[in-house]
């Protein structure tokens, strides 16, 4: 089925944002994290506590089940492709998606989707990402 | 080359104006640069406390760009020394600086009551902060990143009780565990009444030459992450320091009275990370992540075993000001001093010192109970020093209310001037390398280790030919090139990373304005001698300087240091600067 992002040693995140960094600059051309397809959370008073929520490459995706223009579609493979001309704007992907995996583009009004590329994983210091191969029907969730 | 602007906040009728400094970053690069020349041309001559001082919080061209440019520095008039103020933090606050637009936030006057500012790209919002009166520094950044939304990632300064009351060694905290350390921007904020700002934002900047780009930035990621220059921040981090130094005369005991100590190994890095260490984290865009987090347990219920858990960040400073320097032993002892201050909101360095120098003179007689209110101080009691700080903080007698004024407030009303390990007032550093260590606090614009690398002289040099013009003029020209570094604003523990030739490439590469190494190093110079002159607008002279006598006294890594080879080195010293104020005559004090 090929490979997909996985969280796989949260717990060894540092929380230096590199991830988020190397996919603003490689899909939107911008020097920030505000335009990556995956977020960083940190805790307020916890140190060290970081949560990374990256897309999970769904075979059936909420967000693309709540798109109601068909902006969002399943990708082969898992996860969804995105198709900007049919967006409306209207948010509700960013909200079916529990994890909150799916991130938003408040420049822009649409979903920053994940294009399961890989390069976050190429800048992440201490392998806390890394791209899986997925076996065909395999619901797993690392 | 692109737009740089200034947010000015004026706390007394609450107002604010953005302003374009381009031309500032044009001629200054930015950071330490640009805040030196806003300072410079305001000439504010008002008391550190006044509400019509400035503080300037600025970042530089790298920032938020390239790994490791984490920093943000902030200037300010120092209630310490009296002097010009500079103190540079990590964590989020240059990431949402940039995010907001603002690479220069100068923030002036005094709020009616307890306040926060709230900056969300072109938007401030002054917010009244009663509630948030007394509470610690730690409680305050849960409380406001529970309370403060917003859909970008934000940054939290803020300052704890100890900056409330106006401590001269108070602190201002950055996210988690970072902070402007130095030289008390806590007491000025809090005597502006602004107990925190809370900052985010989403603008950005497009890579520049995609190709160009992403080569130069995977040859910085490799040397950050994959090569050695690194390695040792985030092994065992600066702690690792604490065993070699003792081994070599170089560790502050006692209150500075030896260079060994004797249970070094009980509180190195080793035994740090073997029985404390829960992670390492970063700042933001640094993938090297340096912030060392030990866990603190604690049973406070034994006959029901019942714990509770904190986490500290410690470092080598952090170890040596509490923990050699006040001969204590435990690892769990000093991290429970430490968890105190990071609550307070003081300075560590100097409450350690501050603490030792207490410690001296109370047994030499120069301080007594009347003063202590009968606690009694003894170097290793670590129940003494918590029970210290708890009675700074009730503000218990004058004595207690003092302390917190600094060690070298506290030697010229009581005395033992000579037993108050400061440099330019700043409570010292951790290195009793030699005598380069001691000359790079005395001259350097913070008075703090960070100004040049006085200990690696110190530690290179033969014994026989420590003490020379020569390495003197590396001393300067160290401290010189540093203020490019501080400009751009790179980590120095990255200043290895990024050689002259990087730094033209990437400011290049970003269309910024283009220098070569000449023009780049005259541009440090110009910078450094603004600071001399501001410094000096305050009273400031190098040759005035003096090494505090106890160290003359003591074995340090290369020996003993005579008063006469200080004197003599800061008057050379001198005339390096002299030399280089001749070379911009247009800069005058």
């Amino acid at each position: 089925m090929g490979k997909l992002l996985r969280v796989i040693n949260r717990e060894q995140c540092i929380g230096c944002y590199s991830c988020m960094f190397s996919c603003s600059r490689t899909w939107e051309n911008a020097l920030t994290i505000e335009k990556a397809a995956l977020r960083v959370k940190n805790y307020s008073g916890v140190e060290g506590a970081f949560s990374i929520r990256a897309c999970y490459g769904c075979t059936d995706p909420d967000c693309a089940h709540a798109c109601p223009t068909g902006a969002l579609t399943p990708r082969k493979g898992g996860g969804v492709k995105f198709d900007k001309s049919k967006c409306n704007g209207c948010g509700k992907c960013v909200d079916a998606c529990v994890p909150g995996a799916l991130q938003w583009d408040s420049e822009n009004s649409n979903p920053l989707v994940c294009r399961q590329c890989g390069i976050c994983v190429s800048f992440c210091p201490n392998d806390v990402l890394a791209m899986v191969e997925i076996e065909e029907k395999s619901e797993e969730v690392l | 080359m692109r737009k740089y602007f200034m947010l000015e906040i004026n706390l007394t009728d609450e107002s604010f104006k953005k302003t374009d400094i381009t031309d500032i970053f044009e001629e200054y690069i930015g950071g330490t640069g640009a805040a030196t020349k806003l300072m410079y041309d305001e000439n504010n001559q008002a008391n550190p406390y006044d509400p019509e001082s400035s503080v300037y919080f600025s970042i530089g061209p790298f920032s938020n760009i390239f790994p490791v440019s984490t920093k943000t520095v902030a200037m300010f008039r120092s209630p310490l020394t009296g002097n010009m103020g500079e103190s540079h933090a990590g964590g989020r606050m240059a990431l949402a600086l940039y995010g907001a637009g603002i690479h220069v936030l100068k923030i002036t006057g005094k709020s009616k009551h307890p306040c926060f500012v709230v900056i969300e790209n072109d938007t401030v919002e002054f917010r009244r902060a009663n509630s948030l009166k007394g509470m610690s520094a730690l409680a305050t950044e849960r409380v406001l990143r529970d309370s403060i939304k917003s859909s970008h990632k934000r940054s939290i300064l803020r300052i704890g009780p100890a900056g409330e009351r106006k401590s001269s060694i108070a602190c201002a905290v950055v996210d988690g565990s970072r902070h402007f350390g130095r030289l008390g921007l806590g007491g000025v904020l809090g005597s502006k009444n602004l107990k925190a700002v809370v900052i985010s934002g989403n603008n950005y900047l497009k890579v520049p030459d995609k190709i160009k780009f992403n080569k130069f930035y995977k040859s910085l990621y490799d040397k950050v992450v994959k090569s050695p220059l690194m390695k040792k921040y985030h092994d065992l981090g600066t702690a690792m320091n604490v065993l070699p130094l003792s081994e070599i005369n170089g560790l502050p005991t006692r209150n500075f009275s030896q260079g060994y100590f004797e249970n070094a190994e009980k509180i190195g890095g080793e035994a740090f990370a073997e029985k404390h260490l829960a992670q390492q984290t970063a700042c933001a865009h640094c993938q090297v992540g340096c912030i060392h987090m030990g866990t603190l347990r604690e049973e406070f219920n034994s006959e029901e075993h019942m714990y509770k858990m904190n986490k500290v960040s410690y470092d080598y400073e952090l170890i040596y000001a509490c923990g050699s320097n006040l001969s204590i032993e435990s690892t769990d002892q000093i991290l429970k001093i430490l968890l105190y201050i990071e609550k307070q909101g003081w300075d560590a360095m100097s409450m350690g010192v501050v603490m030792a120098w207490a410690t001296e003179a109370y047994q030499r007689g120069i301080i007594d109970d009347s003063h202590t209110d009968g606690l009694v101080l003894n170097f290793g009691d670590s129940q003494a020093y918590l029970q210290l700080m708890d009675n700074i903080k009730n503000e218990r007698n004058e004595f207690y209310k003092d302390l917190e004024m600094g060690a070298a407030f506290c030697a010229e009303k009581y005395g033992g001037e000579d037993m108050a390990i400061v440099f330019g007032k700043n409570e010292a550093p951790g290195y009793m390398t030699g005598l380069y260590s001691f000359l790079g606090y005395a001259t350097g614009v913070r008075h703090s280790h960070l100004d040049s690398g006085g200990y690696s002289i110190d530690q290179k040099a033969p014994k026989n030919e420590a003490i020379s013009n020569e390495l003197t003029k590396k001393l300067y020209d160290d401290a010189v090139w540093r203020m490019i570094l501080n400009s751009m604003v790179i980590c120095l523990f990255a200043r290895n990373v990024y050689d002259t030739e990087t730094i033209i490439e990437g400011l290049k590469l970003m269309d910024e304005k283009e220098y070569s190494e000449e023009a780049l190093q005259k541009t440090a110079r110009k910078i450094h001698v603004i600071k001399y002159r501001i410094k000096q607008r305050f009273g400031f002279e190098i040759t005035a300087e003096n090494i505090p006598g106890k160290l003359t006294k003591i074995q340090t890594t290369n020996g003993k240091v005579s008063e006469k080879a200080f004197k003599e080195q800061l008057e050379y010293y001198n005339s390096l600067l002299e030399k280089d104020f001749a070379e911009f005559p247009e800069i005058t004090v």
